[in-house]
């Protein structure tokens, strides 16, 4: 960790100071509404980093990124519905559920050989029957959602996940900094250049020693049980849960825009994906407001317009242009 | 630009602290002296949900020349919540941050419940014009109001519908089968089904529950097993475009059932419906809850919705039109009532609210401790001349029921 911090550069450590610092503040200042708008950009900077693990450093396309979700969040909602569990101790679950679904869908492709868009085919198929299965499964309240209690003993304390925003705000900021650490420290660890080294050149790579099949399961591991995590704050964030909206594969599409806007396989790509993105919706919606157009659909028009002029202008991602533009050399990456 | 420091006296700060004050205080004053309820109608008017998002909004455009003619004023914002929930729960901050003191919505369950612990924290009343759900009123929210049924409701209070069908056309079914697409709504309600059916005292055979997935590309497989089944009653929870699948291939395998009858589901009154199958559309019942052709206040509705809609039909968009329009015509009575604005009172007022004059049929609107108005029944609406027509209950009724349904062959 010591490495990341020394490699940053003076003004690389002032921003990320500066902009913890402001980001740490902004709940004196900030309104309900924009906290609200900021907690998402938080969850989906966090679901970037999970995803871009996976794909931006491993090289492996998951479009079925929901699962874990989904896994996560029924995982811990039903502990804490049906035993009592809370979300502190059903996270510690939760984890090795979706982990255990990642690797097997990750020993499934790669041991077989399933490969590229195969893979990605592999993921969605498993996204969608798992889906299907929670349709059907009674315990969790099948395709009518598993719902959690607002007044039922103890599900207002904080331990439960049971305040108002501003415990959501700083739980997303902790998940989101703490992720974009994580993600930098095992970027220049010995299986972070294992993991670009597989994602490069797979033969090549294997050729070296690399034992490839781990290196990307490794990867497999840690993308699924990050996003498990994030699963567990959506159930309790939103406390309602159904299985045609947290396993859909529009919610796998969602959390990989904000690294691809940002920039595929870079630290800070899935962050400033995401304070683009959520922030673009909601400015729009302003917008269309302010300038009287009522025509509902107009405004994902304009935002799939933004995404796609953003993409043809910055086919890297939007974070390593802007950190040339900052001079902030050794974190294009 | 330089500062000038000289003009920076401690009698301007303490104006300019005053002058702030006045300003942040603000929203509390326009809320005391507030002479329309404020209200923002958040609904899904885009993404998945947005046929029904867009009705229900059509209602939400007419309903304050009507609520201005019954004496009420209200100031509307209208808010897509794009059937996305983050989204609902983001808007809904931002409505009330813009002074809405009281929030209608959301069609949809899930966005209802985001919606809900946002006006729960700020104590904003929210009242739900159509959402299912049980849990909505089962969660322990405290300012939230639902004047509309849940899946179960729908279901015990159609089936009541099916056994007063049954007696006024002295048919004799022997048999049935339930068919219900797999989705939230549709296991909703078959679920329902399971638990009511056998309770409700109905004098035919339920032979089998059969789901389909409403993205199947034609539903022959159900139908086939249907028509092996040979059930003289066809019971279905359909969407749309699943109950056009339907009927054709009812059609296309020459199977007549003596009626196909949705126990509180859409789909078989929906303008495509209509459109798709033309004369085959007819005949159809549904058992829901409707708006009552008699009443004065849905009399003023169709008349204000023809002129400002004219491109839609009202007995066709009435079931959203009507409960959005009630929705509101609620929260504009407990104003009314409450005599403020004020988040707290407002509730007290909508807890407390007896509103008999309204525009779907049911006795007056009341609400128990929950939030949950009871006593919504249901109605049965038959296609005539492709259009739903109140045919029971008789206070309500516009034209008489016909069952058994005509054959296929020969409609024009």
């Amino acid at each position: 960790m010591t490495n990341i911090w020394h490699n940053a550069g003076a003004r690389g450590k002032l921003l990320c100071l500066l902009l913890l610092a402001v980001l740490v503040a902004t709940p004196l200042a900030a309104d309900r509404y924009l906290l609200s708008v900021l907690i998402l950009v938080f969850y989906f900077a966090y679901l970037g980093q999970a995803w871009n693990l996976l794909m931006g450093f491993a090289g492996q396309l998951s479009l079925g990124h929901a699962l874990y979700l989904g896994l996560g969040a029924y995982t811990a909602t039903a502990l804490w519905t049906l035993f009592g569990i809370g979300p502190w101790l059903g996270v510690f679950i939760a984890i090795p559920v979706a982990a255990a679904a990642g690797m097997f869908v990750g020993w499934l492709g790669w041991r077989f050989a399933i490969e590229g868009v195969y893979f990605a085919l592999l993921t969605i198929a498993f996204a969608e029957f798992t889906r299907i299965g929670f349709d059907h499964l009674q315990v969790t309240g099948a395709s009518a959602g598993l719902f959690l209690s607002v007044n039922s003993p103890g599900s207002d304390k904080w331990w439960n996940l049971g305040g108002g925003p501003l415990l959501y705000y700083y739980l997303a900021l902790i998940l989101a900094a703490g992720a974009t650490f994580l993600v930098a420290y095992l970027r220049q660890s010995p299986l972070g250049y294992r993991w670009l080294a597989v994602r490069e050149d797979p033969e090549a790579a294997r050729a070296v020693g690399i034992d490839i099949f781990r290196a990307r399961m490794i990867a497999m591991l840690f993308s699924a049980s990050m996003t498990a995590v994030g699963g567990v704050f959506y159930g309790f964030y939103y406390r309602n849960l159904f299985p045609s909206q947290v396993f859909d594969i529009g919610r796998s599409i969602e959390l990989i825009l904000a690294p691809i806007i940002g920039g595929l396989g870079t630290i800070f790509g899935p962050v400033v994906g995401a304070l683009i993105l959520t922030p673009l919706g909601e400015s729009l919606t302003a917008l269309m407001e302010a300038l009287g157009i009522n025509a509902p659909g107009v405004k994902l028009i304009f935002y799939g317009l933004m995404l796609m002029v953003i993409i043809s202008l910055r086919p890297d991602g939007v974070w390593p242009w802007l950190a040339r533009r900052l001079g902030l050399s050794g974190a294009r990456k | 630009m330089p500062i000038d420091h000289r003009k920076l006296s401690r009698r301007s700060v303490l104006a300019g602290t005053a002058a702030g004050a006045v300003l942040l205080g603000a929203p509390g004053i326009v809320r005391a002296q507030t002479k329309a309820l404020k209200i923002a109608v958040l609904l899904p008017r885009s993404g998945y949900l947005a046929q029904a998002g867009q009705s229900c909004h059509r209602g939400a455009l007419v309903a304050p020349s009507v609520l201005s003619d019954f004496g009420h004023k209200v100031e509307l914002v209208h808010i897509d919540m794009e059937s996305n929930p983050d989204v609902a729960r983001t808007q809904a901050e931002r409505a009330i941050n813009e002074g809405a003191q009281c929030i209608v919505g959301a069609f949809d369950s899930a966005g209802t419940l985001a919606i809900a612990q946002v006006c729960e924290q700020r104590k904003v009343p929210l009242v739900v014009n159509i959402a299912a759900a049980p849990q909505l009123t089962e969660q322990g929210y405290k300012y939230l109001v639902r004047n509309f049924p849940t899946g179960g409701m729908l279901v015990r209070n159609g089936l009541q519908q099916i056994q007063a069908l049954i007696d006024t056309t002295k048919i004799a079914p022997k048999t049935a089968v339930f068919l219900h697409a797999n989705d939230n709504f549709g296991m909703a309600q078959r679920k329902g089904m399971d638990a009511l059916f056998p309770k409700a005292g109905l004098p035919f055979k339920l032979l089998e529950s059969i789901p389909y997935d409403p993205k199947a590309q034609d539903l022959s497989v159900e139908v086939t097993k249907i028509r092996g089944l040979n059930p003289d009653l066809l019971l279905v929870v359909t969407r749309a475009a699943d109950a056009i699948k339907l009927v054709r291939d009812t059609v296309r395998q020459k199977f007549q059932p003596m009626a196909i009858i949705s126990p509180g589901a859409p789909g078989l009154y929906d303008e495509e419906f209509y459109k798709a199958l033309g004369p085959l559309a007819d005949y159809h019942v549904d058992a829901l809850p409707w708006a009552n052709p008699k009443s004065k206040v849905t009399q003023a509705l169709e008349a204000a919705f023809t002129k400002q809609q004219p491109k839609y039909r009202f007995p066709v968009e009435c079931f959203n039109v009507g409960f959005t329009f009630d929705a509101l015509l609620i929260a504009a009575d407990a104003f009314k009532r409450a005599g403020t604005a004020d988040g707290p009172e407002l509730m007290k007022a909508l807890m407390a609210t007896d509103l008999a004059d309204h525009a779907m049929i049911g006795p007056p609107i009341k609400f128990d401790a929950k939030g949950q108005n009871v006593d919504i029944p249901s109605s049965c609406v038959q296609n005539r001349n492709r259009t739903p027509t109140v045919v029971l209950p008789a206070d309500a009724a516009t034209m008489a029921p016909v069952l058994p349904m005509p054959p296929w062959q020969g409609r024009t």
